[in-house]
């Protein structure tokens, strides 16, 4: 039951999530789609590190499908990290340029 | 004639500045651009394949490594160069034309941006200069920055700030990585740089070589709008006229394949390089396409989906094989135009309406039906549908992700492809097929027949592409088996 209320809750944030301004089913339906589309995708995207480990893929499948099933909603949080705001913007640019200067620099020969 | 070969970056600058300087004639300036856009796509037909080296300076060898130095700029031009120039001489033919009928009176500097754009992203598939290359790829980010800024769309100026903004971390990280190569190499001409890679001069496992990688990459996102610049690069596509954004995304497209193509055959013996383009490329896809699924504007939907076919072009450079990159590049070529046509398309609709909400909209099929059938035909080619050409495209790269070995993106491709089609079934629903809203106040104008023309010329294309694919893939292919071996 705690399962259903959870998914049930994720409809009620959709809600807030498009206010203001009406909800119809179709926004619903589509964001509902979204939140099952990141979850499915993003779990299989973690099975190509079966390249690297098949133990690490198992394990990083697992811990993230559980991670991600019992954070839902997803989307709402997705959405809020990538609107329009410069600040937003700006910090992942800088992180992900952090990230891969270091991932490169320091372990680009392993791979 | 290889004489044409700087024309084609020559004829569109040129254009350019005289338009700006010549805009208070405006019946002149007219006249002219539409020439010129005519020629566009002609000059690129026209031309034979082959290198042109700018000043005459032919290369030389050096008789202590044997290497063929290059010492001009050089343009390198062959049937990829030829079938995406000539694709964008079309599609600024189309918008030029839209934007002369759409306007009694027209911007000088608009045209500008128009022009020099087109021939900064010319410049940018035929060089064979890294650093030619970059200084195109600023004045390219400047075109599009103006586009954005000189359209009529509230916050339009807030948006293209922010992009500039962005730029100027992008733009200069990539210089970096292009010092660090050439402080490593001692030279700028890729094929130089390449030759002097495979004959061992360098190590390829220096820090200071993946560090320019990193740098140069950090770069091509930003030109690609891959995340993080997925939220930017929508967001301009939004804020522009909408045939400035058809034209815009094809400035992405081009710029995202030229730089990739010069980035693969620099860094392609180090494994981490095509690591990256795929995690990068799948990232764009689950995130453009989930984001894509919750937008109410239209236009910004379009963007998020643009976002996210870019990651297929990536994801078949990213594989690497032969036929994996004839693919990507065949889905680049694709999407230039359908994505064209789409953001036209939903263009003509906000022009009838002045709407973008689609939850404000409703029943516009029975007002414009031709219209409502383009779009949909153009939303199904996006969504791999066959027989059309984003069917082809997207067919080749679930075979090539197979061939390669991972089923896991053979999967995640077919599953974009399915949200994709949620994402067209949803907003076509909303704004062709449910009843109209009670308080939708339509303005009720007529489609202009510019873009009817356009949206037909470009959906002919999509539909040929897709029944003959072999007219365009053929010839990819042999280019990049040339470039592989």
């Amino acid at each position: 039951m705690r399962l259903y209320d959870q998914i049930f809750d994720v409809v009620k944030k959709f809600k807030e999530l498009f206010s203001p301004g009406p909800v119809t089913n179709a926004d619903v339906s589509g964001s509902l789609t979204a939140e099952i589309f990141l979850i499915v995708s993003l779990v299989i995207a973690s099975l190509l590190l079966r390249h690297v480990s098949v133990l690490l893929a198992g394990l990083v499948t697992l811990i993230l499908a559980i991670v991600l099933i019992s954070n839902i909603p997803l989307i709402p949080k997705f959405k809020i990290e990538q609107d329009d705001s410069l600040n937003k913007m700006l910090f992942y640019a800088i992180m992900v340029l952090g990230l891969i200067v270091i991932f490169m620099y320091w372990g680009g020969r392993f791979v | 004639m290889n004489e044409l070969i700087p024309l084609m970056v020559i004829v569109p600058m040129m254009a350019a500045l005289l338009i700006s300087a010549f805009s208070k004639f405006d019946k002149v300036i007219k006249v002219f651009a539409f020439v010129v856009a005519l020629c566009l796509p002609i000059i690129p037909l026209l031309s034979n394949y082959g290198v042109h080296y700018f000043g005459g300076y032919a290369p030389i060898v050096d008789n202590i490594t044997n290497i063929l130095y290059h010492p001009a700029i050089t343009y390198s031009f062959n049937f990829p160069q030829q079938i995406f120039i000539g694709m964008v001489g079309i599609l600024t033919f189309l918008v030029v034309f839209i934007y002369l009928t759409k306007y009694t009176k027209v911007s000088g500097p608009y045209l500008f941006l128009l022009f020099m754009g087109t021939a900064a992203v010319t410049a940018l598939i035929l060089t064979d200069d890294i650093f030619h290359m970059f200084v195109f790829f600023e004045i390219l980010a400047l075109a599009q920055v103006g586009i954005v800024a000189a359209s009529s769309i509230d916050y339009s100026y807030e948006m293209a700030l922010k992009y500039m903004i962005l730029g100027s971390i992008g733009s200069p990280i990539m210089l970096l990585g292009i010092g660090f190569l050439l402080a490593m190499t001692g030279t700028v001409n890729i094929t130089d740089i390449v030759a002097i890679i495979r004959d061992g001069i360098i190590s390829t496992s220096s820090p200071m070589f993946f560090l320019s990688l990193a740098l140069i990459f950090f770069g091509w996102l930003y030109a690609s709008g891959l995340p993080p610049f997925h939220t930017i690069k929508s967001g301009i596509y939004s804020k522009a006229e909408p045939h400035g954004a058809a034209l815009l995304q094809s400035f992405t497209v081009i710029s995202m394949i030229s730089i990739v193509i010069i980035m693969f055959r620099i860094y392609s013996v180090l494994p981490i390089f095509e690591v990256l383009i795929v995690l990068f490329s799948v990232l764009a896809m689950i995130l453009g396409v989930s984001l894509a699924l919750t937008q109410t504007d239209f236009r910004r939907m379009i963007g998020f989906l643009a976002v996210g076919e870019l990651g297929f072009i990536g994801l078949g450079i990213g594989l690497g094989t032969q036929y994996a990159i004839t693919a990507g590049l065949f889905q680049a070529l694709n999407e230039i135009v359908i994505t064209a046509l789409l953001f036209i398309g939903f263009g003509a609709i906000v022009n009838a309406t002045n709407e973008v909400d689609t939850r404000k909209l409703g029943g516009l099929l029975a007002s414009h039906p031709k219209v409502g059938i383009m779009l949909l035909i153009g939303g199904l080619a996006m969504a791999g549908v066959p027989p059309l050409s984003g069917f082809q495209s997207k067919l080749m790269l679930v075979q090539a992700s197979l061939s390669c070995g991972y089923p896991e993106l053979s999967i995640l491709t077919i599953m974009v492809s399915i949200a994709t089609f949620v994402v067209f079934v949803k907003t076509f629903y909303s704004m062709f097929l449910r009843p109209k809203p009670h308080d939708l106040e339509v303005v009720d104008k007529d489609v202009p027949r510019a873009m009817i023309f356009a949206m037909v010329v470009l959906l002919i294309i999509i539909v040929a592409l897709g029944i003959f694919p072999d007219v365009v893939t053929n010839g990819i292919s042999n280019f990049v088996g040339g470039m592989l071996h």
